[in-house]
Protein backbone atom coordinates (compact mmCIF):
# COMPACT_ATOMS: atom_id res chain seq x y z
CA UNK A 1 0.00 0.00 0.00
CA UNK A 2 1.33 3.19 -1.12
CA UNK A 3 0.03 5.42 2.07
CA UNK A 4 -1.77 4.75 5.07
CA UNK A 5 -3.99 7.41 7.26
CA UNK A 6 -1.60 8.15 9.77
CA UNK A 7 -3.26 11.61 11.35
CA UNK A 8 -6.27 13.65 11.49
CA UNK A 9 -5.54 17.05 12.87
CA UNK A 10 -8.12 19.24 13.93
CA UNK A 11 -7.00 23.27 14.05
CA UNK A 12 -8.21 24.73 16.83
CA UNK A 13 -8.08 27.85 18.61
CA UNK A 14 -6.37 27.00 21.88
CA UNK A 15 -4.21 23.59 21.92
CA UNK A 16 -3.88 23.28 25.20
CA UNK A 17 -7.90 24.04 26.19
CA UNK A 18 -8.64 21.03 23.65
CA UNK A 19 -5.80 18.84 24.82
CA UNK A 20 -7.92 19.44 28.33
CA UNK A 21 -10.87 18.95 27.44
CA UNK A 22 -10.39 15.91 25.41
CA UNK A 23 -9.23 14.75 28.54
CA UNK A 24 -12.09 15.56 30.84
CA UNK A 25 -14.65 14.51 28.49
CA UNK A 26 -13.74 11.31 26.18
CA UNK A 27 -10.99 10.17 28.97
CA UNK A 28 -8.59 10.07 26.22
CA UNK A 29 -4.44 10.85 27.46
CA UNK A 30 -1.55 13.38 25.89
CA UNK A 31 0.77 11.64 24.25
CA UNK A 32 2.83 15.04 23.04
CA UNK A 33 2.60 18.20 23.41
CA UNK A 34 5.29 20.74 21.34
CA UNK A 35 6.89 23.29 23.48
CA UNK A 36 5.32 26.00 21.47
CA UNK A 37 2.33 24.99 22.69
CA UNK A 38 0.81 24.94 18.63
CA UNK A 39 0.50 21.00 18.34
CA UNK A 40 -0.42 18.30 20.19
CA UNK A 41 -1.25 14.59 20.05
CA UNK A 42 -3.19 12.08 21.89
CA UNK A 43 -3.29 8.21 22.57
CA UNK A 44 -5.28 6.90 19.95
CA UNK A 45 -3.60 3.90 18.30
CA UNK A 46 -2.83 3.53 15.09
CA UNK A 47 -4.40 6.46 13.89
CA UNK A 48 -3.28 9.65 15.68
CA UNK A 49 -5.63 12.52 16.55
CA UNK A 50 -3.70 15.49 17.01
CA UNK A 51 -4.37 19.37 17.29
CA UNK A 52 -3.06 22.14 15.53
CA UNK A 53 -3.07 25.61 16.64
CA UNK A 54 -4.91 28.09 14.00
CA UNK A 55 -1.58 29.88 13.30
CA UNK A 56 -0.20 26.78 12.05
CA UNK A 57 -2.31 27.25 9.39
CA UNK A 58 -0.62 30.55 8.30
CA UNK A 59 2.93 28.98 8.79
CA UNK A 60 2.10 25.53 6.86
CA UNK A 61 1.09 27.70 3.70
CA UNK A 62 -2.59 26.31 4.24
CA UNK A 63 -5.53 28.39 4.88
CA UNK A 64 -8.67 26.76 6.42
CA UNK A 65 -12.17 27.78 7.79
CA UNK A 66 -11.77 27.92 11.24
CA UNK A 67 -14.23 25.85 13.60
CA UNK A 68 -16.46 27.39 15.74
CA UNK A 69 -19.27 26.54 18.18
CA UNK A 70 -21.71 28.90 17.40
CA UNK A 71 -21.55 27.87 13.70
CA UNK A 72 -22.67 24.91 11.79
CA UNK A 73 -20.64 22.00 11.95
CA UNK A 74 -17.93 21.23 9.56
CA UNK A 75 -18.94 18.30 7.20
CA UNK A 76 -16.63 15.44 8.98
CA UNK A 77 -16.65 13.87 12.33
CA UNK A 78 -14.21 12.30 14.80
CA UNK A 79 -15.57 8.60 16.06
CA UNK A 80 -14.82 7.69 19.11
CA UNK A 81 -15.25 4.13 20.18
CA UNK A 82 -16.66 3.14 23.42
CA UNK A 83 -17.27 -0.17 25.59
CA UNK A 84 -19.87 1.84 26.51
CA UNK A 85 -21.47 4.31 25.00
CA UNK A 86 -23.75 5.55 26.78
CA UNK A 87 -21.70 6.00 29.43
CA UNK A 88 -19.29 7.72 27.04
CA UNK A 89 -22.05 10.40 26.21
CA UNK A 90 -23.01 11.27 29.62
CA UNK A 91 -19.12 11.82 30.69
CA UNK A 92 -19.15 13.88 27.54
CA UNK A 93 -22.00 16.06 28.13
CA UNK A 94 -21.21 16.60 31.64
CA UNK A 95 -17.59 18.05 30.47
CA UNK A 96 -19.49 20.82 28.33
CA UNK A 97 -19.71 18.68 24.67
CA UNK A 98 -22.90 20.12 23.34
CA UNK A 99 -25.51 17.13 23.24
CA UNK A 100 -26.85 16.89 19.30
CA UNK A 101 -28.25 13.59 19.59
CA UNK A 102 -28.31 10.47 22.46
CA UNK A 103 -26.71 6.97 21.93
CA UNK A 104 -29.17 5.03 19.88
CA UNK A 105 -29.26 1.60 18.76
CA UNK A 106 -28.65 1.60 14.67
CA UNK A 107 -30.55 -1.12 12.60
CA UNK A 108 -27.10 -2.82 12.52
CA UNK A 109 -26.68 -3.34 15.53
CA UNK A 110 -24.47 -0.57 17.04
CA UNK A 111 -25.06 2.24 19.19
CA UNK A 112 -24.67 5.44 17.91
CA UNK A 113 -24.72 9.22 19.56
CA UNK A 114 -23.01 12.16 18.96
CA UNK A 115 -22.06 15.69 20.49
CA UNK A 116 -19.99 18.44 19.89
CA UNK A 117 -16.78 19.04 21.37
CA UNK A 118 -16.06 22.56 22.54
CA UNK A 119 -14.94 24.04 19.21
CA UNK A 120 -17.68 22.72 17.46
CA UNK A 121 -16.18 19.42 15.73
CA UNK A 122 -18.73 17.16 15.78
CA UNK A 123 -17.99 13.52 17.73
CA UNK A 124 -19.64 10.48 17.54
CA UNK A 125 -19.40 8.16 20.46
CA UNK A 126 -19.92 4.73 18.96
CA UNK A 127 -19.74 1.31 20.13
CA UNK A 128 -17.37 -1.46 18.04
CA UNK A 129 -18.41 -3.08 14.89
CA UNK A 130 -15.76 -5.82 15.60
CA UNK A 131 -17.18 -7.48 18.99
CA UNK B 1 15.21 48.05 -10.26
CA UNK B 2 14.17 45.91 -7.12
CA UNK B 3 16.83 44.68 -5.22
CA UNK B 4 17.27 41.69 -2.68
CA UNK B 5 18.75 42.82 0.67
CA UNK B 6 20.54 40.91 3.48
CA UNK B 7 17.09 40.50 5.18
CA UNK B 8 16.99 37.62 7.07
CA UNK B 9 15.29 36.76 10.49
CA UNK B 10 16.40 35.13 13.99
CA UNK B 11 13.81 32.77 14.49
CA UNK B 12 14.81 31.56 17.96
CA UNK B 13 13.73 35.04 19.16
CA UNK B 14 9.91 34.11 18.02
CA UNK B 15 7.61 33.90 20.89
CA UNK B 16 3.73 34.07 20.06
CA UNK B 17 3.14 34.24 23.78
CA UNK B 18 4.74 37.10 23.79
CA UNK B 19 3.57 39.28 21.00
CA UNK B 20 7.03 38.42 19.02
CA UNK B 21 5.76 37.27 15.35
CA UNK B 22 9.50 37.81 14.54
CA UNK B 23 12.67 39.48 14.80
CA UNK B 24 14.78 40.74 11.95
CA UNK B 25 18.28 42.32 10.59
CA UNK B 26 19.10 43.61 7.71
CA UNK B 27 22.44 45.61 6.55
CA UNK B 28 22.13 47.25 3.02
CA UNK B 29 24.88 46.23 0.54
CA UNK B 30 24.65 49.03 -2.17
CA UNK B 31 22.21 51.86 -3.20
CA UNK B 32 19.04 50.52 -3.84
CA UNK B 33 16.03 51.07 -3.48
CA UNK B 34 13.94 48.59 -1.09
CA UNK B 35 10.09 48.07 -1.88
CA UNK B 36 8.10 47.41 1.34
CA UNK B 37 4.91 45.78 1.29
CA UNK B 38 1.81 45.93 3.09
CA UNK B 39 1.59 42.78 5.25
CA UNK B 40 -0.93 44.14 7.73
CA UNK B 41 1.34 44.18 10.49
CA UNK B 42 3.15 46.91 12.87
CA UNK B 43 7.53 46.50 13.67
CA UNK B 44 9.47 48.34 15.96
CA UNK B 45 12.63 49.11 14.05
CA UNK B 46 16.04 50.39 15.51
CA UNK B 47 17.47 52.55 12.14
CA UNK B 48 21.63 52.94 12.62
CA UNK B 49 24.80 53.61 9.88
CA UNK B 50 26.86 50.52 10.18
CA UNK B 51 29.78 52.68 9.09
CA UNK B 52 29.25 54.69 12.90
CA UNK B 53 29.27 51.36 15.01
CA UNK B 54 30.00 51.18 18.00
CA UNK B 55 29.63 54.13 19.39
CA UNK B 56 25.87 55.38 17.28
CA UNK B 57 22.69 55.65 18.91
CA UNK B 58 19.85 53.24 16.93
CA UNK B 59 16.70 55.59 16.12
CA UNK B 60 13.49 54.09 16.81
CA UNK B 61 11.11 53.98 14.52
CA UNK B 62 7.55 52.48 15.01
CA UNK B 63 6.03 51.85 11.79
CA UNK B 64 1.81 51.08 11.75
CA UNK B 65 -0.21 49.03 9.84
CA UNK B 66 0.07 50.00 6.11
CA UNK B 67 -2.01 48.97 2.94
CA UNK B 68 0.26 49.81 0.11
CA UNK B 69 3.52 49.40 -0.45
CA UNK B 70 6.54 52.30 -0.70
CA UNK B 71 10.29 52.41 -1.60
CA UNK B 72 12.89 53.09 0.46
CA UNK B 73 16.04 54.53 -0.87
CA UNK B 74 18.54 52.42 1.01
CA UNK B 75 22.40 53.34 0.97
CA UNK B 76 25.06 51.40 1.93
CA UNK B 77 25.40 51.08 5.43
CA UNK B 78 21.94 51.53 6.60
CA UNK B 79 21.27 48.98 8.67
CA UNK B 80 17.85 47.57 10.68
CA UNK B 81 17.23 45.44 13.23
CA UNK B 82 13.21 44.96 13.89
CA UNK B 83 10.96 43.13 15.68
CA UNK B 84 7.46 42.66 14.06
CA UNK B 85 4.67 42.06 16.75
CA UNK B 86 2.14 40.07 16.79
CA UNK B 87 -1.42 40.84 15.46
CA UNK B 88 -3.24 42.41 18.62
CA UNK B 89 -0.15 42.95 20.93
CA UNK B 90 0.62 47.04 19.35
CA UNK B 91 -1.29 48.11 22.50
CA UNK B 92 0.36 45.98 25.20
CA UNK B 93 3.38 47.05 23.95
CA UNK B 94 2.93 50.81 22.87
CA UNK B 95 0.33 51.89 24.89
CA UNK B 96 -1.95 53.13 22.48
CA UNK B 97 -3.92 51.34 19.27
CA UNK B 98 -2.08 51.29 15.75
CA UNK B 99 -4.63 53.50 14.13
CA UNK B 100 -3.06 56.45 15.57
CA UNK B 101 -0.64 55.66 13.51
CA UNK B 102 -2.09 53.51 9.98
CA UNK B 103 -0.46 54.29 7.30
CA UNK B 104 2.54 55.97 9.06
CA UNK B 105 4.94 55.77 11.57
CA UNK B 106 6.85 57.70 14.53
CA UNK B 107 10.24 58.11 14.38
CA UNK B 108 13.05 59.16 16.58
CA UNK B 109 12.01 61.69 18.73
CA UNK B 110 8.32 61.44 18.12
CA UNK B 111 8.60 57.18 18.73
CA UNK B 112 10.03 58.29 22.66
CA UNK B 113 7.66 60.84 23.37
CA UNK B 114 4.79 58.25 22.77
CA UNK B 115 6.33 55.48 24.15
CA UNK B 116 9.07 56.62 27.20
CA UNK B 117 10.09 52.97 27.43
CA UNK B 118 11.89 53.06 24.53
CA UNK B 119 14.60 55.04 25.66
CA UNK B 120 16.17 51.74 27.57
CA UNK B 121 16.70 50.72 23.33
CA UNK B 122 18.19 53.82 22.04
CA UNK B 123 21.63 53.60 24.40
CA UNK B 124 24.97 53.42 22.21
CA UNK B 125 25.15 50.53 20.23
CA UNK B 126 28.40 48.37 20.73
CA UNK B 127 27.78 45.25 19.11
CA UNK B 128 24.90 45.01 16.37
CA UNK B 129 24.20 41.76 16.73
CA UNK B 130 23.00 42.44 20.09
CA UNK B 131 20.57 44.49 19.05
CA UNK B 132 17.72 41.82 18.13
CA UNK B 133 18.36 40.16 21.38
CA UNK B 134 17.73 43.78 23.21
CA UNK B 135 14.27 44.31 21.16
CA UNK B 136 12.50 41.04 22.24
CA UNK B 137 13.55 41.64 25.69
CA UNK B 138 12.49 44.75 25.36
CA UNK B 139 8.75 43.61 24.02
CA UNK B 140 8.41 40.64 26.09
CA UNK B 141 8.78 42.79 28.99
CA UNK B 142 6.57 45.55 27.75
CA UNK B 143 3.94 42.71 27.22
CA UNK B 144 3.96 41.03 30.43
CA UNK B 145 3.79 44.24 32.21
CA UNK B 146 0.77 45.10 30.38
CA UNK B 147 -2.97 44.51 31.09
CA UNK B 148 -3.75 45.17 27.81
CA UNK B 149 -2.87 41.72 26.51
CA UNK B 150 -4.98 40.97 23.55
CA UNK B 151 -8.37 39.14 25.30
CA UNK B 152 -8.97 35.34 24.49
CA UNK B 153 -12.28 36.52 22.23
CA UNK B 154 -9.70 38.91 20.32
CA UNK B 155 -7.44 36.52 19.77
CA UNK B 156 -9.48 34.19 18.69
CA UNK B 157 -11.03 36.56 15.85
CA UNK B 158 -7.74 37.25 14.67
CA UNK B 159 -7.04 34.08 14.41
CA UNK B 160 -9.65 33.13 12.41
CA UNK B 161 -9.02 36.12 9.90
CA UNK B 162 -5.15 35.05 9.40
CA UNK B 163 -6.29 31.20 9.61
CA UNK B 164 -8.60 31.86 6.42
CA UNK B 165 -5.74 33.41 4.26
CA UNK B 166 -7.82 36.83 4.87
CA UNK B 167 -11.01 34.92 2.70
CA UNK B 168 -13.86 35.05 4.84
CA UNK B 169 -16.53 38.13 4.82
CA UNK B 170 -16.97 40.18 7.69
CA UNK B 171 -20.42 38.90 7.93
CA UNK B 172 -18.91 35.39 7.78
CA UNK B 173 -16.60 35.63 10.54
CA UNK B 174 -19.77 37.75 12.82
CA UNK B 175 -21.80 34.84 12.10
CA UNK B 176 -18.79 32.25 13.00
CA UNK B 177 -18.43 34.02 16.41
CA UNK B 178 -21.88 34.70 17.19
CA UNK B 179 -21.42 38.36 17.22
CA UNK B 180 -22.65 40.90 15.72
CA UNK B 181 -21.13 42.80 12.28
CA UNK B 182 -20.71 45.79 13.75
CA UNK B 183 -18.76 44.32 17.47
CA UNK B 184 -16.62 42.07 15.28
CA UNK B 185 -15.75 45.21 12.34
CA UNK B 186 -14.67 47.57 16.03
CA UNK B 187 -12.93 44.57 18.11
CA UNK B 188 -10.44 44.17 14.34
CA UNK B 189 -10.04 47.71 13.99
CA UNK B 190 -9.09 48.15 17.55
CA UNK B 191 -6.19 45.42 16.96
CA UNK B 192 -4.68 46.03 14.00
CA UNK B 193 -5.63 49.53 13.20
CA UNK B 194 -7.00 49.05 9.89
CA UNK B 195 -10.33 48.43 8.04
CA UNK B 196 -11.29 44.66 9.04
CA UNK B 197 -12.18 44.46 5.12
CA UNK B 198 -8.95 45.56 4.27
CA UNK B 199 -6.92 43.62 6.93
CA UNK B 200 -8.20 40.87 4.87
CA UNK B 201 -7.38 41.60 1.74
CA UNK B 202 -3.73 42.47 2.39
CA UNK B 203 -3.82 38.81 3.91
CA UNK B 204 -5.69 37.74 1.24
CA UNK B 205 -2.21 39.01 -0.84
CA UNK B 206 0.02 38.05 0.79
CA UNK B 207 -1.01 34.25 0.92
CA UNK B 208 -1.38 34.48 -2.66
CA UNK B 209 2.02 35.92 -3.38
CA UNK B 210 3.61 33.09 -1.32
CA UNK B 211 1.41 30.51 -3.42
CA UNK B 212 2.86 31.82 -6.79
CA UNK B 213 6.42 32.38 -5.68
CA UNK B 214 6.90 29.88 -2.60
CA UNK B 215 4.37 27.04 -3.35
CA UNK B 216 4.92 26.93 -7.06
CA UNK B 217 1.41 27.17 -7.75
CA UNK B 218 0.74 28.70 -11.68
CA UNK B 219 -1.67 32.02 -11.33
CA UNK B 220 -4.68 30.57 -12.35
CA UNK B 221 -4.24 27.59 -9.27
CA UNK B 222 -3.30 30.74 -7.20
CA UNK B 223 -5.77 32.73 -7.58
CA UNK B 224 -8.36 29.71 -7.07
CA UNK B 225 -7.02 28.74 -3.80
CA UNK B 226 -6.24 31.91 -2.67
CA UNK B 227 -9.76 33.12 -2.91
CA UNK B 228 -9.77 35.77 -5.87
CA UNK B 229 -12.72 35.21 -8.71
CA UNK B 230 -10.07 35.01 -11.60
CA UNK B 231 -6.70 35.61 -12.41
CA UNK B 232 -7.61 38.93 -13.35
CA UNK B 233 -8.38 40.05 -9.77
CA UNK B 234 -5.58 38.41 -8.53
CA UNK B 235 -3.55 40.72 -10.92
CA UNK B 236 -5.48 43.45 -9.70
CA UNK B 237 -4.40 43.04 -6.20
CA UNK B 238 -1.00 42.41 -6.74
CA UNK B 239 -0.97 46.02 -8.78
CA UNK B 240 -2.85 47.77 -6.32
CA UNK B 241 -1.00 46.21 -2.59
CA UNK B 242 2.30 45.65 -4.42
CA UNK B 243 2.71 47.82 -7.51
CA UNK B 244 3.61 44.83 -9.72
CA UNK B 245 2.71 42.22 -11.85
CA UNK B 246 2.59 38.38 -10.65
CA UNK B 247 5.86 37.98 -13.09
CA UNK B 248 8.01 40.05 -11.10
CA UNK B 249 7.69 38.68 -7.61
CA UNK B 250 11.08 37.04 -7.81
CA UNK B 251 12.57 40.39 -6.97
CA UNK B 252 10.76 41.14 -3.89
CA UNK B 253 11.97 40.24 -0.20
CA UNK B 254 8.74 38.51 1.69
CA UNK B 255 8.62 38.16 5.26
CA UNK B 256 8.07 35.17 7.43
CA UNK B 257 4.19 35.81 8.62
CA UNK B 258 3.18 33.57 11.71
CA UNK B 259 -0.65 34.31 12.83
Amino acid sequence: MAVRFGYGILYVPDVAATVAFYQQAFGLSLRFLHESGLYAELETGSVTLAFAGEAMAEMNGVAIRPVRPADLAPGLEIALVAVDPHDAYDRAVKAGSIPIKPVEQKPWGQLVGYVRDCNGFLVELCSSMNG
Amino acid sequence: MLARQTYHELDHLTDLADGIEAVWASVSAAHSPYRVLPDGRCDLILRFDAADVPGVRPVPVITGPTSTFYDLALTPGAGFAGLRIRPGFFRAVFGFDPGRIAEGHLRGEEALAAQPALAGLVAPVQRVEDLPEQLAAFVRGQVRKSRERPALHVSTLLGAVHASGGRMSIAELARLHGMSPRSLHRLLREATGLPPKLYAEILQFQRAMRLVRDQGLSPAAAALEAGYADQAHMSRAFRRFGGMSPARLSDVTLVTLRG
